[in-house]
């Protein structure tokens, strides 16, 4: 018995590797749909309105889809902390992770929400996700430079609670389509907050509680 | 070297126009023929009686239900019998059932006031078309050619002449049913039974069902955006992109289309293909009705945007 309690987090450390896994494996298909760079493809197909209308809205779109899914990757490495052989591989890794967030991926997510679908209430929602993002991300940084590393933990587990909520707020898509089949743009507006709420109520809940 | 290569050039060149102008003279001479068959003019008679019946096709046939026996009963369709053309010898025109458009050729008897008209008969579904006129009416028999290969070999007409004019206000219906009962998805639901305590598996069918946006958007007359089309689930996306063509007088091929258009009395398909009929705002929306019917079907429930 004592084993299998020893066991245990290493058991749930494994499940949450496999887990993210297979869901950063779907992430990674739904990029790949994005190459080569098209006007109408995918997501693209309903947001016409703005790339016609805006010349600027398929840089920001684009530029989002390319660089979130290293963001993905690279904060996920980070986070785990596994000795790779590598020399500084959590620092690189880090580092790789707040760039591409603070210069690329957050900007441009604000930009996007600004237009999200699912009007005024989804937009309020994607607009302050990537302020939060933004802001979290960057107070992880400053901390790490600073060298306070117990704050810098807490504060990039809240950045990468809310990287994280690009794959939570498709699994609650699932969810709730398939429990309710709901029209499509009220299903939006839902899943625009519980994408990333519950992760960051999950987080300052294990801060508060001092698991983190 | 160079005026060799000059010379070939110009040489191809010239057999190339040579050519072109054989060509041009064998069309003219083509032309002059057909224009010459063209230049008798074969007499019509009977215009008044041009124009497309409408109404009941109904024949027994050996139906079987999901549960019990096979039992003879009636089984109705609507048809559409399109007459174009009426010269001495001839009949022409089209019969229309369910999507299916197949020309015929007979005969108009003045005394009798009455049609046989054929199909061609390489189909299997041809067949013999009995019918007398009475003033706006057709009334009759038809009979297949290959008893054996239809389910119902021999079937009655009641038709109406029906005036078919394009009208961009026509809509559904505000009291016709709305469910698509041609795509039924199943659903394995569980079913625990208090008394016993078991738990039984069972399937059930869902149907899709449409809003009333479908009463509301009209692709005919207003220039359609996304934004007021972006909420609508793939059901009524696809209703008001079909009532386009539906007013065109398009005959659906897919019945969950003739069931939501039948159900109105306006709808009469008298053609298989009204692309060109389109006005170019309907285009522009059918274009994007399609693009976010596309989108519904592939994203809607899966795990991507």
């Amino acid at each position: 018995m004592l084993l299998v309690k020893k066991n245990i987090p290493s058991l749930f450390k494994i499940l949450l590797i496999i887990g993210f896994g297979y869901f950063f494996w779907l992430m990674l298909k739904i990029t790949l749909e994005y190459i080569p760079l098209q006007k109408e493809v995918s997501f693209l197909m309903i947001k016409q309105t703005e790339v016609v209308q805006r010349p600027e809205y398929l840089y920001f779109f684009y530029t989002h889809v390319y660089t979130s899914i290293f963001v993905l990757l690279t904060g996920f490495l980070a986070i785990l902390r596994k000795d790779v052989g590598l020399k500084n591989f959590h620092q690189n890794a880090g580092k790789t992770y707040i760039f591409l967030i603070l210069i690329f991926s957050a900007p441009s997510g604000i930009y996007m929400g600004i237009f999200a679908n699912g009007g005024i209430l989804s937009k309020i929602s994607f607009v302050i996700l990537g302020g939060l993002w933004w802001f979290s991300t960057f107070k992880a940084y400053q901390l790490a430079r600073q060298r306070k590393f117990k704050e810098h933990k807490q504060w990039m587990w809240r950045s990468f609670a809310l990287t994280v909520s690009a794959i939570t707020l498709r699994m609650w898509k699932v969810i709730i389509v398939y429990l309710f089949h709901p029209n499509p743009m009220d299903v939006y507006q839902i899943i625009a907050w519980m994408g990333w709420i519950p992760n960051i109520i999950l987080i300052e809940y294990l801060i508060t509680k001092k698991y983190i | 070297m160079k005026i060799l290569k000059l010379t070939l050039i110009t040489l191809f060149t010239i057999t190339l126009t040579g050519c072109k102008k054989d060509g041009k003279t064998t069309d003219s001479s083509k032309d002059s023929l057909s224009g010459k068959k063209d230049s008798v003019v074969v007499q019509e008679f009977h215009k008044e009686y041009y124009g497309i019946y409408m109404g009941d096709f109904a024949g027994k046939e050996m139906i079987t239900p999901e549960e019990g026996e096979e039992y003879e009963g009636d089984v109705y369709k609507k048809i559409s019998l399109k007459i174009n053309r009426i010269t001495k010898d001839s009949v022409y025109g089209q019969s229309i059932v369910d999507g299916n458009q197949r020309p015929f050729r007979g005969v108009f008897n003045e005394n009798t006031k009455s049609f046989i008209l054929d199909e061609p008969g390489n189909d299997k579904t041809d067949g013999r078309f009995e019918v007398s006129l009475d003033k706006d009416s057709l009334t009759g028999k038809w009979n297949a050619f290959n008893k054996s290969a239809v389910k119902a070999p021999v079937k009655s007409l009641k038709l109406i002449k029906k005036e078919f004019i394009y009208n961009p206000n026509f809509m559904l219906d505000e009291n016709s049913e709305l469910i698509d009962w041609e795509n039924p998805k199943n659903f394995v639901e569980k079913y625990t039974d208090e008394e016993t305590g078991k738990t039984e598996k069972y399937t059930t069918s869902k149907n899709r069902i449409a809003s009333d946006a479908v009463f509301k958007i009209n692709a005919s007359k207003q220039k359609l955006t996304e934004k007021d089309i972006k909420n609508l689930r793939k059901l009524d996306l696809e209703i008001i992109k079909n009532s386009v063509f539906a007013r065109h007088g398009y005959s659906f091929k897919k019945a969950t289309y003739r069931n939501f258009f039948e159900q109105t009395d306006w709808y009469i398909p008298v053609s298989n293909n009204v692309d060109n009929d389109l006005s170019p705002m309907e285009k522009e929306n059918v274009a994007l009705l399609n693009r976010f019917i596309k989108y519904a079907e592939d994203k809607y429930d899966s795990f991507g945007r």
